[in-house]
């Protein structure tokens, strides 16, 4: 009995493992999955959705290459095997073929976009023509005539694409040998060769990137408390990061709210950019070339500020999530007037923010002002101040600054924020006069070529970390200019400005560690173990992601900030970690914050030799003030929320005819049904069938 | 052995109620006692007693019970018919307007299937 069991389950476990393998074979003789996908993801604000979703069980349709704008014709209307998967060449990525595939989309499964090596010529921004249009400072009440981009269009290469909604999925691809794959199964199978239809087999993919959460945040932050559904499951996440900041002088963080006696002057850079799809964003002009810049202007500022002593205390600041509607330069406002940040809005002086300014080496540098608050005279005096203090870092240098018109509103800028608390003296540095240098605003083009980084061909990539681009020189002057603006702003002496310089092999290698590569040698030297961890051989993504994500510029700028600001303090690793310089110590923790940095092997040693770094360095929630207030319909704050999903992937295979799958089913449930026929007439006349006149056996069971 | 499992089985199906055995008295209570049972919000016993006992209130020849049989196969008749509209048009209903209902409509669903309005 036991043999016999135990028999049978072998036999059993053999047949199972048997189909097991069957079936993972047969699937990859079927399927071929691409290992690329970046999808487009849909995201949710106060009123709509935007982006891209496909069905639960994934979008099918035969592969259709578009090779030009009228072969849409072939999708939309004449073609005859809808729906159809386009694969778009990166030049016909263009507004008016998407917005064709949308509104045939019954004939649309989905597209897949090969991105190119080489950026567009003519430009490409999926952004709006007037970013941020209804969350900056200027609407009826404020500038009225300047509200919704009516003066200066910023980005009029702006096609909105990245705000459109798309009931369908979109995929990017890189030009690799998926696409390649991808190619040569549609000139196979499903090119028409002189005009006739091309026959079944048809090549055909599927993607999956179905979104869980619908129509506004509203409803998807709802969708998220109802608590008793069996399986209580999240559908979306409000869009936030950290906002790294660090007073050049410390400052007690731990209390909040009005510091007696304290001016601060903020230096603000933005710290995010996104691009049609959530997984590219390099941001290299829109947001690396201003913490680039600030970066090194801190450090160039590092000695300056402790050793005269300023007036006023320079407190730099990079914001996360300004792109969609300031969430971090909104929260820091908002953390100010509720006093739970360490300063207050009456201890700012002024502001001065970097925006796009890698793009400066052909023309000017402009610095951008609030006509508005300018007619009042005493603010109209404070910016006229801040700007010859500019314009006199500026004389020395190898850049030149100029202002723009009177009556030119402010580019969207987090200093906006400000404005809308109250009248700031403040500046924007831009590199352009009116609309954006920058031809590739918040899209994958944005990237190391647009900010004409170029390295020697054949070079490793050590060399490359060390080689100094153009582009770092350039930014270098930028930061220098920047350092002696702020030195003298903050109460230094204009004299002492020439000791004041940004390190041009440092700006290279920020660039570099930004835009190219962060798991870099000289990154990891001064990076902290858990920032190691993230650090990649890609172009970060400059993307803000949900609330669980730290997102990489994130870490990379609060390591930087670090030790370009901090100095090294000889404590334990243990008191390091528990932000003290000796046992005793219970103060320092308010002023200071510590860093155990991974350091870097010694010539003969692969043991690391790590040291601890006191810096002023900290970072607060950028999370937007709506979701702190749970006013998800909210007009003065961002309610940007990213839907999570189960899946995201893409295959291809055959596909047969419509009429050869109904013949197959036919034929199954044929011989199903005669099956069951046949049982039943063969145990109705089991008797006549089986008399062999034998006892019924006694079986064991 | 088997002879013993055979004999089993059949006491077992006597057990479980065939209503061809079972006397015409027996049948009439638990007629009723599906029929009261309906009334406790349980519509299923409704439509359990109609299928159970239309033969033998409507096709059985007459027998002492069945016209009281007729009775309540009857009225759980009516109030399946009943239940089954009411439902129906509610079903319709919720399905139709939720989406528009906003807060309440997910308030009254007890699961919302992802990715729907």
């Amino acid at each position: 009995m036991d043999f016999l069991t135990n028999k049978w389950i072998a036999y059993l476990a053999l047949c199972l493992f048997f189909t097991g393998v069957c079936c993972n074979s047969v699937e990859n003789k079927i399927y071929i999955k691409l290992n690329y996908t970046m999808p487009c993801v849909r995201l949710l604000n106060a009123t709509h959705q935007i982006g891209c979703q496909s069905s639960l069980s994934g979008d099918v349709g035969v592969l259709h290459v578009l090779e030009s704008e009228e072969n849409l014709d072939w999708v939309l209307h004449t073609g005859l095997h809808p729906p159809y998967m386009v694969i778009l060449e990166s030049p016909l990525f263009t507004r008016s073929i998407m917005m064709k595939l949308k509104n045939g989309s019954s004939r649309v499964a989905g597209v897949a976009v090969v991105a190119p090596s080489v950026n567009p010529p003519q430009g490409f921004s999926p952004h709006t023509s007037c970013p941020n249009e209804n969350s900056g400072v200027y609407s009826e009440n404020y500038g009225p005539g300047l509200a919704h981009c009516n003066t200066t269009v910023w980005n009029p290469l702006g096609n909105g694409l990245s705000y459109e909604e798309f009931d369908f999925p979109i995929f990017s691809l890189k030009d690799d040998n998926d696409t390649q794959l991808i190619r040569q199964c549609y000139v196979d199978h499903n090119r028409p060769v002189n005009g006739s239809d091309p026959q079944y087999p048809l090549c055909a993919m599927q993607l999956f990137s179905h979104m869980s959460a619908v129509t506004n945040t509203a409803t998807c932050m709802r969708r998220n408390s109802i608590s008793f559904s069996i399986s209580p499951e999240g559908v979306c996440d409000p869009l936030s990061d950290l906002n790294i900041w660090a007073p050049a002088k410390p400052l007690n963080t731990t209390e909040k709210g009005h510091k007696v006696g304290e001016s601060v002057v903020l230096a603000t850079a933005r710290l995010d950019s996104r691009s049609f799809f959530s997984d590219i964003g390099p941001g290299a002009e829109s947001a690396a070339s201003g913490i680039v810049t600030l970066l090194a202007a801190a450090h160039a500022l590092r000695n300056a500020t402790q050793e005269a002593q300023l007036d006023r205390t320079i407190f730099y600041t990079f914001f996360h999530g300004e792109t969609f509607d300031y969430i971090g330069s909104s929260r820091i406002v908002y953390d100010m007037e509720k006093n739970q940040f360490p300063i207050d809005l009456d201890n700012v002086h002024s502001v001065l923010e970097i925006g796009q300014v890698g793009l400066h080496s052909s023309s000017a540098l402009w610095l951008h002002t609030d006509p508005v608050s300018r007619r009042n005279s005493s603010t109209d005096e404070e910016v006229k101040n801040l700007i010859h203090n500019l314009q006199a870092a500026a004389a020395g240098l190898n850049v030149s600054v100029e202002e723009p018109g009177v009556t030119q509103p402010l580019p969207p800028s987090s200093f906006q924020r400000f404005l809308r608390a109250r009248p700031f003296p403040g500046v924007v540095i831009e590199d352009h006069n009116s609309s954006f240098t920058n031809k590739y605003y918040q899209s994958m083009f944005d990237n190391t070529d647009n900010l004409n980084m170029l390295y020697p061909p054949n070079l490793t990539p050590e060399e490359q970390l060390n080689h100094v681009t153009d582009a770092a020189k350039s930014l270098a002057e930028v930061a220098t200019m920047v350092a002696r603006a702020l030195f003298v702003q903050a109460g230094g002496e204009a004299s002492q400005t020439s000791s004041i310089k940004a390190d041009e092999l440092m700006v290279s290698r920020m660039l570099y560690s930004f835009l190219v590569s962060s798991n870099n040698s000289w990154l990891q030297d001064f990076a902290t173990a858990e920032t190691v961890s993230h650090l990649s051989n890609k172009t970060a993504n400059f993307y803000i992601s949900v609330e669980q994500q730290i997102s990489l510029p994130t870490f990379l700028v609060q390591s930087l900030l670090v030790n370009l600001t901090g100095s090294t303090v000889n404590v334990t690793q243990e008191d390091c970690r528990n932000q003290r310089e000796n046992k005793d110590d219970k103060d320092s923790k308010h002023l200071y914050s510590y860093t155990w940095v991974q350091g870097a092997a010694p010539p003969n040693s692969t043991e690391r030799e790590g040291f601890c770094v006191r810096s002023t360095v900290r970072w607060s929630k950028a999370i937007s003030p709506a979701f702190e207030l749970n006013d998800y319909t909210s007009s003065n704050y961002s309610t940007w929320t990213e839907s999570r999903w189960k899946e995201i992937k893409g295959r291809i295979f055959l596909v047969a005819s419509h009429d050869l799958e109904m013949l197959t089913l036919g034929v199954g449930i044929g011989v199903l049904l005669t099956s069951l026929l046949l049982t039943y007439i063969i145990s109705s006349k089991a008797d006549m069938l089986f008399s062999s006149g034998r006892e019924p056996t006694t079986a064991t069971y | 052995m088997s002879y013993t499992l055979t004999l089993k089985t059949r006491s077992l199906c006597e057990f479980t109620m065939n209503l061809e055995r079972l006397p015409n008295e027996e049948k009439l209570s638990l007629c009723r006692k599906y029929y009261l049972g309906g009334f406790a919000l349980l519509p299923f016993l409704w439509l359990v007693n109609v299928v159970w006992f239309f033969k033998e209130a409507f096709v059985k020849p007459p027998f002492t019970e069945q016209t009281q049989i007729k009775t309540y196969v009857k009225r759980s008749g009516m109030g399946l018919l009943f239940w089954v509209t009411v439902l129906t048009t509610w079903i319709t209903i919720y399905q139709h307007f939720r989406a528009q209902w906003g807060e309440l409509g997910d308030n009254l669903s007890f699961t919302i299937p992802l990715g729907t309005p």
